[in-house]
């Protein structure tokens, strides 16, 4: 347990960098995007917005257009932008692929020439990633909560506490579910950039997947396999729960990962 | 209890078998070279010490504990170099030494560490630099560092001196022979015969995956062909008699060049009779033996 807190701390260090400019950027851009909302609020635009969508644009919001195309909306569209989601699936892909990195690099050698049991690489993996995308997330938030503070138009209601944290909860379960699946991936491989593009290219497969789906009713039939599926953004929006479903599916696409990552893990020859 | 023993070891890959029903077993306080060219299954048979990789057949244990189903007690007393140091390159030397003693059983002894760094000059000021800044020679002494660094009861090295000038090579033997001197077990694989030569009790040959030869130096020396030049006050021509295990080389009408396998004798005695002036005796060269084993397999 010390030696995997060890290598824990160690692991923390390495992308403490990365993750504290990642959030950091996310935060930021919470911040912009409601100085924009604010910006655009004053000078009374959302309406003439909204006239400007395109059909296909409509059809894909729904009735939600008109609660998207408001304050409240586009404070919230930090959550779902596709830059924001790709961004954090991208980070939670890296960290997820660190031991096919460590194996790649033949530091592995080094970490399991010693007494430390294989299945601590895995923990030591989930642990890192659950809490650095837990930590963007959070730092999401604070941006959502500081930029409101600051720029947010008196009078203007806010999007509530209960539908910003189902956002975040939603999309971070999200990204631990892609995080789950590049663990699996990269608990198998050798070489890092096949792991993490396997996975990104899953992702992107199952995005597009879910997107046209959205736009053509025959894809609707399979649309259910892509996680994405489970993260709808609009529907919270416009003031429904949070299902609790979406949460079960995305958790146990996770947690069938991280399982697959410990026995493919263990059972593998460690050789780069 | 052995430090190091091997049982029936087979691992493939495919058709191809990178290690071959391969048994062995070390001696506490030896050092034994573990030589083969390369993809003999040299690294391959380390790996599966270490449970990096898994066997296909047969067994191997460290001081008493089965390698893969004790993995975690096998490994709790050994020091071990990769034949190439993975590690990350913004890490500095002190970071990656402390992250590997942590990650020991042993508790990280300074003095010990220190010892090491003034033996392979390795300065403090090298210590906190990153390791992109290192050169090869650099991170193969840290690798020695991090390998000796918690006096493990065994050493398992992949090509040790690979990298290393020739100063720091002496200071690697120097610090091989300490260890040993303190009862200290080191299997280590090497292509460099001279440093198998000079450091090691025994040589385990492998070719082809396959055990070829296991051997004590000191006997394998005396089976190597020595060098032997004979000259004559007149012209000799070669006799068609001479003892078996002798070689001419090159023949000249005053000398001969020969290589003599075994004892003198019965050479001293077939040229008993002809007008010898002079004798040159070279001492045998290990290497010889072992590139017949590295040619031509078992014997």
């Amino acid at each position: 347990m010390r030696r995997a807190a060890l290598l824990f701390a160690y692991s923390l260090k390495r992308v403490r960098t990365l993750a504290l400019t990642a959030g950091l950027l996310l935060a930021a851009l919470q911040v912009v995007l409601i100085f924009v909302a604010s910006s655009i609020q004053s000078s009374g635009g959302f309406d003439q917005l909204s006239s400007l969508l395109p059909p296909f644009a409509r059809q894909l919001l729904g009735p939600s257009v008109a609660t998207f195309m408001s304050f409240s909306g586009i404070v919230c569209l930090g959550y779902f932008e596709l830059a924001v989601m790709g961004a954090l699936i991208a980070l939670a892909l890296t960290l997820a692929t660190t031991p096919a990195s460590e194996v790649e690099t033949g530091f592995m050698d080094l970490i399991l020439a010693r007494p430390l049991a294989r299945h601590w690489i895995i923990t030591r993996t989930i642990v890192l990633t659950t809490l650095v995308s837990a930590a963007m997330l959070a730092l999401m938030v604070g941006g959502t909560w500081a930029g409101l503070r600051m720029f947010a138009p008196k009078g203007v209601p806010w999007p509530s506490a209960t539908l910003v944290s189902s956002l975040a909860v939603n999309l971070g379960m999200l990204t631990l579910c892609w995080g789950g699946v590049a663990m699996a991936i990269g608990a198998a491989s050798r070489r890092r950039s096949v792991a993490g593009g396997a996975a990104g290219l899953l992702a992107l497969g199952t995005f597009l997947l879910d997107y046209v789906a959205r736009l053509w009713q025959p894809a609707e039939k399979i649309a259910w396999i892509s996680p994405f599926r489970y993260y709808n953004p609009f529907d919270l929006i416009t003031g429904s729960a949070l299902p609790l479903k979406n949460l079960v599916v995305l958790g146990a696409i996770a947690l069938a990962g991280f399982a697959a990552a410990y026995v493919l893990f263990a059972r593998r020859d460690i050789s780069n | 209890m052995a430090p190091i023993s091997i049982r029936g070891l087979t691992k493939r890959y495919g058709n191809v078998r990178a290690v071959d029903n391969l048994s062995l077993e070390l001696v506490q306080g030896e050092i034994l070279g573990f030589l083969g060219l390369n993809g003999a299954g040299k690294t391959t048979t380390i790996r599966i010490l270490l449970d990096l990789l898994r066997p296909d057949g047969g067994n191997a244990s460290i001081l008493g504990h089965d390698c893969q189903s004790d993995g975690l007690r096998a490994r709790l007393n050994i020091g071990y170099l990769p034949g190439e140091m993975g590690i990350y390159s913004d890490l500095t030397g002190r970071e990656v030494l402390d992250l590997l003693a942590g990650l020991n059983e042993q508790i990280l002894d300074k003095v010990r560490r220190r010892e090491l760094q003034e033996r392979l000059e390795f300065p403090d000021s090298d210590l906190r630099r990153r390791l992109r800044e290192y050169s090869t020679g650099m991170k193969r002494k840290l690798g020695l560092i991090q390998a000796f660094q918690s006096d493990p009861l065994l050493l398992i090295l992949d090509e040790p001196t690979e990298g290393l000038d020739p100063l720091m090579q002496e200071s690697f033997y120097k610090l091989l022979v300490d260890v040993k001197q303190r009862g200290r077990t080191v299997f280590m694989s090497s292509h460099v015969l001279s440093e198998v030569d000079r450091v090691c009790d025994r040589i385990a040959l492998i070719r082809k995956g396959e055990l070829v030869l296991l051997a004590n130096v000191e006997e394998l020396r005396k089976l190597a062909a020595r060098p032997v030049r004979v000259f004559f006050a007149e012209d000799a021509p070669v006799a068609a008699g001479l003892p078996l295990g002798t070689a001419v080389i090159e023949t000249s009408p005053r000398s001969w060049s020969l290589k003599v396998e075994g004892p003198l004798g019965p050479l001293l005695r077939a040229i008993a009779t002809l007008p010898v002036q002079d004798m040159e005796i070279e001492e045998a060269k290990l290497e010889d033996v072992i590139l017949k084993y590295y040619r031509d397999g078992k014997q």
